[in-house]
């Protein structure tokens, strides 16, 4: 110890180990009135989804509800105690968590086989609206839940072509009770869609390749997307509710599987499939760090409301890293 | 028995007698009349009652010198007579009294009368008789402001006898008797208690003697031991009686209501003292240095009896005169809180008696005058501690900590009230940080080492806890009594238990960042806090108000395991790095090698340290420092049992560091905590502590790996880990040894040695794991753990037929599978998630199965064992080699991957056999008997081409050297090779199959040894080697 060192790279807080495999998915739970028993789902290749408390650093549960086939989406809903989960097996698996409790207590089938994750639009707990791929390979399909009555199909004009739907972002402008939703394409374009009116607001084309994973800053009006290739574009919504593109970032290597910004706002984490996270400033866009620490591609990153990011990996851990937290 | 029962008979008895006597006053017509008397039935004898007085009063009356026997017989015929009747009237009461006083009266001096002392005795006696005999009212009214000049003589006359009298017997009947004159005899006969009024008046007659008495009794307390306990007991009994009563807060609060003074006359009044506050003041006054006189000489009187009626006479002055001795209370408790550690159980027992007492009346906490007066007497024990600790010897500290903790106790919770002043507090952590400093002058403790851990396996199988019964005794420097630590200790509890804790802990983490000088004592101070702040092993006298609730303790141990574990406080220097070092120890060998050729290696001069080697003292130090920071680390698991649960994934992996360490006392003490953490945590042992967070513990381990320069002893950790566990580990810690390898890839220049010591620790696990079963060739598809759980899950439940069903059908396909029938597993990943049992038809006959994990980790050592073979190092050499050979035995069974790498390794290993350093050599060679023993034929052409020539060849040229050789020649080294290579090369032959030639080579190079000249051990050898070639 007597030669002072430089410091070394930051290395994650901790890593969570024994998913047994991949991991797909991952949301952080409990929030923010329940801070010393946060919880973070992870969704496995295996089908399970583990419960990790983040206070013993351990599972606290393992649903088993995709028949073995990977779970690809977990989302919580807001003010409850219930769970989302989307897996390969075509199934949407709605849980009960409240009381110790792990059952599914509905579910919804999905109608073909994508890759694309759901999403969720819950203002209020008593109904909220569900984005999911559907029939159509195409086609974007909203449900209303928990009655699960079709709300709309979204599907694109027919000359658009636009390939199947890679993500999917509903959302609600604080001005208007509208529901729009975003949806990244195969083409590498991203879709802004009415839901009401079933029509693209707008269209901008950001990528060369898939679009594999969207998030959007409604405050802002700016969302971001990656995609396979090498670049990350940040486009933003004018007032006649068209996208733009304002700028690309390039990566040094290509492949974004997911990305996602922290609910502060301040700071955006996406997951590469070179086996790095990379942080970036949100409003600069300027790169703030590349986290090396796993040995197979990040599948999906998360932030918790506490700012703590999750990060899992093919390598079948997952790493929660402690960044720029505000003093 | 009486016979006469009668008044009347008895009468006709009595009359002659009392005639007679009247006339003629002498000795024996008293006894002649005493003698009638006993013949008297006590109702008679109380009709006679003044009848048969008068003679006897008469006799006294008469004036002129009375011969003293007369007037001895006299009074015990009359106290005869006062035993059996009752006093009624007042007159006759005080007359009496005044008679019998006026006995021991002599005119001209303030002395009583130099008279026999039968008579004196005879006389205290009858009074004392008197006094019992008066009926309950009649003696109230007796005690008038009236009587108080006869009173008065009465007491100072028994205070006289009391204090100057030589016999024993007299004293005590003196003080006997003033105890009952003062209305305080605790004997049965004053079944009537007296009402407010009543006492008052008491009190004010007897506030008029209070100073005589008081500074009489103190002359007679604090006179010499010799005098007997009975009457210092007695003594000290009067003095808090009769203080008590006459200063009792209840009296005194009602009398400055109460002044309707009863008119006496002038001179009666002028007598009279009125207990107003002034004369409150000034009584108090006086009596605190009386009451401090007694203290200070009673509390070391030597015996128990006297120490005893101590601790009552300040239970009875606390309790009924706290506020008007106000002054007294600061010694009084002193006093009581010094006794609390007493010799005597009995003494001790009551003192906590009277201190749980006070404590429930709350007369401590409950009085802002006392918690002063404490606080007060804390800070100026504290004050002068640091003094006294230096200069007392064992017994003194012994003594003035017992009266530290016995403030504390007293205080209670009320302690925060010093604690909350900066300068009390101070003086008191400066106090015990000054005490505590420990010794650290044993050179032992740096000296020991622990080479082999091996004994650390051998401890989960004998878990002693070792709270108190401590491993290393610790040496302080400014005592040696272990029971002045024992003290310490709980002081430090006690502090724990009902101080702040948040204050507390904040103030000693300061003086722990302070210097490293206070570092061990604020350490051991802080554990001791928390294992009090947790209530345990603490005597509590009273309850806490705020106990400290398990979250904010476990915040602070979490907080204070921050600071222990931290880089620079965790990782001290206790030795001089031996890793590079040890190369020194290894002695160069001039001896001839078995190779040819002389070895020549250098040893590599020593590297000059850069920096100054620390001394001594500090890495001896720095031990403790540690020893006492694990010790902690035991103590938080205790305070906090399965709280502890939480802190295990940042306490468990620095503990296991400590318990590879290289020094024996740390690694004793850290798998003590081990020990102890499994008993806090409820864990049946070490391997279960180890298992169950072994995921802790890998985190730990991988995070570190990356920053290895760092963390340079995180390799220790999964030694330890490895040692400890059993076969459930290994999917955990597969994940980490990929780590391990990519970490050892990249640094093999540096840190070699810890990492092949890693990997020496795994292979011997995984050799110890999976032993060689008898499916020789027989890949294994599932992973061991799934077969594990799933024979474990079958165990458990109750099974059925289905299970059975499922059981059969499992064994069939597995058969199947041994049999090399089927190989439908791939290593595709998405196939995996398809269940197991499910059979699949489509083939993929290219694809190997998946290689269980130990054999892939075995694999993926071995390949880098052929690198290490070569490393420049001789030890490290030296670990490869026997890790090779533990490759081998792992890999045995799946020789498709073992033939390849031995391959590799073959010219490493050849040229180890035969250019290097002896001790390699030798290494080498039984690793070579290893690899033949495993890879049979698959050697034989290379053995013969490149190692058997040699071998042959040395034993040719070393044969004359032994033969020559003397006795000591069986302890060198050239001496072991020969005798290895002998042994080994019998078994090698064999089992490579040689042929004919080579055969006769080796037959060749060991006939020579069959010579009678080689040393039996050779000779025996070598026969062995020509019995098997003969086979």
């Amino acid at each position: 110890m007597a030669v002072p060192l430089p410091l070394p790279p930051p290395g994650p807080q901790f890593v969570l180990r024994g998913t047994q495999s991949a991991v797909n998915a991952l949301h952080f739970g409990g929030g923010a009135q329940a801070q010393g028993r946060q919880l973070l789902f992870s969704g496995s290749q295996s089908g399970l989804v583990h419960i990790w408390s983040l206070q013993t650093r351990r599972t606290v549960a393992t649903l088993d509800g995709h028949g073995g086939q990977s779970v690809t989406w977990l989302q919580m809903l807001p003010q409850s105690h219930q769970l989302l989960s989307q897996g390969r097996d075509l199934r949407l698996c709605l849980w009960d968590l409240a009381e110790g409790r792990n059952a599914i207590v509905d579910s919804v089938c999905l109608e073909s086989v994508a890759f694309c994750r759901s999403s969720v639009l819950a203002e209020g707990q008593a109904r909220w609206l569900l984005a999911l791929p559907g029939k159509g390979s195409d086609e974007v399909q909203i449900l209303e839940m928990p009655s699960k009555t079709s709300v709309c199909t979204l599907k694109p004009e027919a000359d658009a072509k636009p390939g199947m739907p890679m993500c999917l972002g509903l959302w609600q402008a604080e001005s208007s009770p509208r529901p729009l939703l975003l949806a990244g394409y195969e083409d590498g374009s991203v879709a802004l869609w009415d839901v009401w009116e079933r029509k693209v607001c707008s269209r901008v084309s950001c990528h060369e390749e898939p679009v594999m994973g969207l998030d959007f800053d409604s405050q802002k009006a700016r969302g971001v997307s990656g995609s396979a290739g090498k670049a990350l574009a940040v486009w933003s919504l004018n007032g006649q509710q068209a996208l733009q593109v304002c700028s690309t970032h390039q990566l040094t290597n290509p492949g974004i599987s997911d990305i996602t910004v922290r609910p502060d706002r301040k700071i955006l984490a996406t997951a590469g499939w070179d086996h790095r996270i990379r942080v970036f400033h949100w409003r600069t866009m300027k790169p703030l760090a590349v986290l090396a620490f796993h040995s197979a591609s990040v599948h999906c990153v998360a932030f918790a409301t506490n700012g703590l990011l999750a990060a899992g990996s093919k390598d079948q851990r997952i790493s929660i890293w402690s960044l720029y937290q505000r003093t | 028995m009486a016979v006469f029962d009668t008044p009347q008979e008895a009468f006709g008895i009595l009359r002659p007698v009392c005639v007679q006597l009247t006339k003629t006053q002498t000795v024996e017509n008293v006894e002649h009349l005493q003698a009638q008397l006993q013949a008297v039935s006590d109702t008679a004898l109380q009709e006679l009652q003044q009848y048969i007085l008068f003679p006897l009063r008469f006799t006294l009356k008469t004036p002129g010198p009375k011969r003293e026997r007369l007037v001895q017989s006299v009074v015990e015929c009359l106290t005869f007579v006062l035993s059996s009747t009752c006093v009624k009237e007042q007159e006759l009461l005080q007359e009496l009294f005044s008679e019998l006083s006026t006995c021991l009266y002599s005119p001209n001096s303030q002395k009583p009368a130099a008279v026999s002392e039968e008579l004196k005795l005879a006389v205290i006696q009858g009074l004392n008789t008197l006094m019992h005999s008066a009926y309950g009212d009649i003696i109230l009214a007796f005690y008038k402001p009236s009587i108080l000049p006869r009173l008065g003589f009465a007491v100072s006359l028994l205070l006289g006898l009391a204090e100057q009298e030589k016999s024993k017997q007299i004293k005590i009947a003196a003080l006997k008797c003033l105890q009952v004159l003062l209305f305080q005899c605790d004997c049965q006969d004053h079944p009537r208690s007296l009402d407010e009024l009543e006492q008052q008046h008491l009190g004010d007659l007897f506030a008029s003697f209070l100073p005589g008495i008081s500074t009489a009794l103190t002359r007679v307390i604090t006179g010499d031991f010799k005098q007997g306990h009975s009457i210092v007991v007695c003594s000290l009994k009067i003095f808090h009686k009769t203080v008590g009563f006459v200063m009792a807060d209840e009296q005194l609060r009602r009398l400055s209501k109460a002044q309707a003074e009863p008119v006496v006359e002038h001179r009666i009044a002028e007598l009279m003292v009125h207990r107003e506050g002034d004369w409150v003041k000034n009584t108090s006054d006086k009596l605190v240095i009386l009451i401090k006189k007694i203290i200070e000489c009673v509390s070391v009187h030597p015996h128990w009896k006297v120490r005893l009626e101590l601790v009552d006479l300040v239970e009875a002055l606390l309790l009924k005169c706290s506020q008007s001795l106000v002054d007294s209370a600061g010694p009084l408790l002193k006093a009581l809180v010094g006794l609390i550690n007493d010799e005597s159980s009995e003494v001790q027992a009551q003192c906590n008696n009277v201190l749980r007492q006070f404590a429930d009346q709350k007369v401590v906490v409950g009085n802002r005058a006392f918690t002063d007066i404490l606080s007060e007497s804390l800070h100026s024990l504290t004050t002068s501690l640091p003094r006294l600790m230096n200069s007392q010897d064992d017994q003194g500290k012994f003594s003035t900590l017992s009266l530290l903790l016995g403030y504390l106790k007293l205080l209670g919770p009320k302690i925060n009230f010093v604690l909350n002043s900066v300068a009390h507090l101070q003086r008191l952590s400066k106090a015990l940080i000054q005490v505590l400093e420990l010794d650290v002058a044993d050179v032992k403790i740096v000296e020991e080492r622990s080479w082999n851990s091996d004994d650390l396996s051998a401890s989960p199988k004998t878990p002693t806890t070792w709270q108190g019964n401590q491993v290393q005794r610790r040496y302080f420097r400014f005592f040696t009594d272990e029971r002045v630590f024992l003290l310490l200790r709980q002081v430090c509890r006690l502090l724990g238990y009902y101080g702040n804790l948040y204050l507390l802990v904040d103030h000693f983490m300061e003086l722990y960042h302070e210097s490293v000088v206070y570092r061990k004592q604020a350490t051991m101070i802080l554990n001791e806090l928390v294992t009090g702040a947790a209530g345990l092993e603490v005597e509590d006298l009273q309850e806490k108000h705020t106990k400290t609730s398990p979250e904010e303790l476990r915040e602070i141990v979490t907080s204070l395991l921050e600071l222990y574990t931290s880089q620079e406080n965790w990782y001290l220097v206790t030795c001089i790095e031996t890793e590079e070092g040890e190369e020194l120890m290894m002695k160069q060998s001039d001896l001839q090698a078995i190779t040819s050729r002389v070895h020549t290696c250098q040893i590599i001069s020593f590297p000059a340290f850069s920096k100054p080697s620390p001394t001594i003292c500090s890495m001896n130090s720095n031990i403790w420092q540690i020893y006492i920071q694990l010790e902690g680390i035991n103590q938080f698991a205790y305070a906090l049992g399965k709280d502890f649960h939480l802190l295990l994934m940042s306490a468990l992996y620095p503990v296991l560091e400590k318990a590879g360490d290289q020094t024996l006392l740390i690694s004793q003490v850290a798998t003590c905590t081990m020990v102890d953490i499994c008993v806090a945590c409820n864990y049946d042992s070490l391997q279960d502590l180890i298992n169950e967070n072994s995921d802790y513990l890998v985190n730990g381990i991988s995070l570190n790996l990356r920053h290895l320069s760092l963390h340079p002893h995180t390799a220790k950790v999964l030694e330890v880990m490895l040692r400890n566990s059993d076969a459930t580990l290994l999917p955990l810690v597969a994940d980490v040894v990929q780590d391990v390898l990519a970490t050892l890839d990249q640094f093999y220049d540096k840190r070699t040695a810890s990492f092949v010591s890693i990997l020496h620790a795994l292979l011997v696990a995984l050799a110890q794991w999976f032993p060689e079963t008898s499916y020789i060739g027989q890949p294994q598809d599932q992973s061991l753990k799934e077969e594990g759980s799933y024979l474990h899950q079958t165990l458990k439940n109750n099974t059925t037929a289905e299970d059975i069903e499922q059981f059969v059908l499992d064994y069939l396909k597995e058969k199947d599978v041994a049999d090399g029938n089927v190989l439908d597993f791939d290593s595709d990943e998405e196939k995996l998630s398809v269940p197991p049992t499910l059979e699949e038809n489509d083939t993929l006959p290219d694809v190997e199965p998946p290689l269980p994990v130990h054999i892939q980790i075995a694999k993926d050592v071995m390949e880098r064992c052929i690198h290490l073979l070569s490393d420049k190092n001789l030890k490290i050499r030296l670990k490869v080699l026997d890790v090779l050979g533990l490759c081998v035995i792992v890999l045995q069974s799946y020789k498709n991957q073992l033939l390849p790498l031995v391959h590799r390794a073959w010219p490493s290993l050849v040229h180890r056999l035969t250019n290097d350093d002896p001790l390699a050599v030798l290494r080498a060679f039984k690793a070579l008997c290893t690899l033949g023993g495993k890879c049979g034929d698959f050697l034989r052409n290379r053995f013969c081409k490149d190692v058997l020539p040699k071998l042959a060849g040395s034993l040719v040229t070393q044969a004359p050297i032994s033969a020559r050789a003397g006795p000591v020649y069986s302890h060198t080294l050239a001496f072991k090779l020969q005798l290895a290579v002998l042994q080994g090369l019998g078994p090698l032959c064999e089992r490579l199959d040689l042929g004919e030639g080579d055969l006769n080579k080796v037959a060749d190079a060991c006939l020579i040894y069959l010579s009678t000249k080689q040393p039996v051990k050779l000779q025996e050898a070598a026969k062995r080697v020509l019995d098997l070639d003969c086979m």
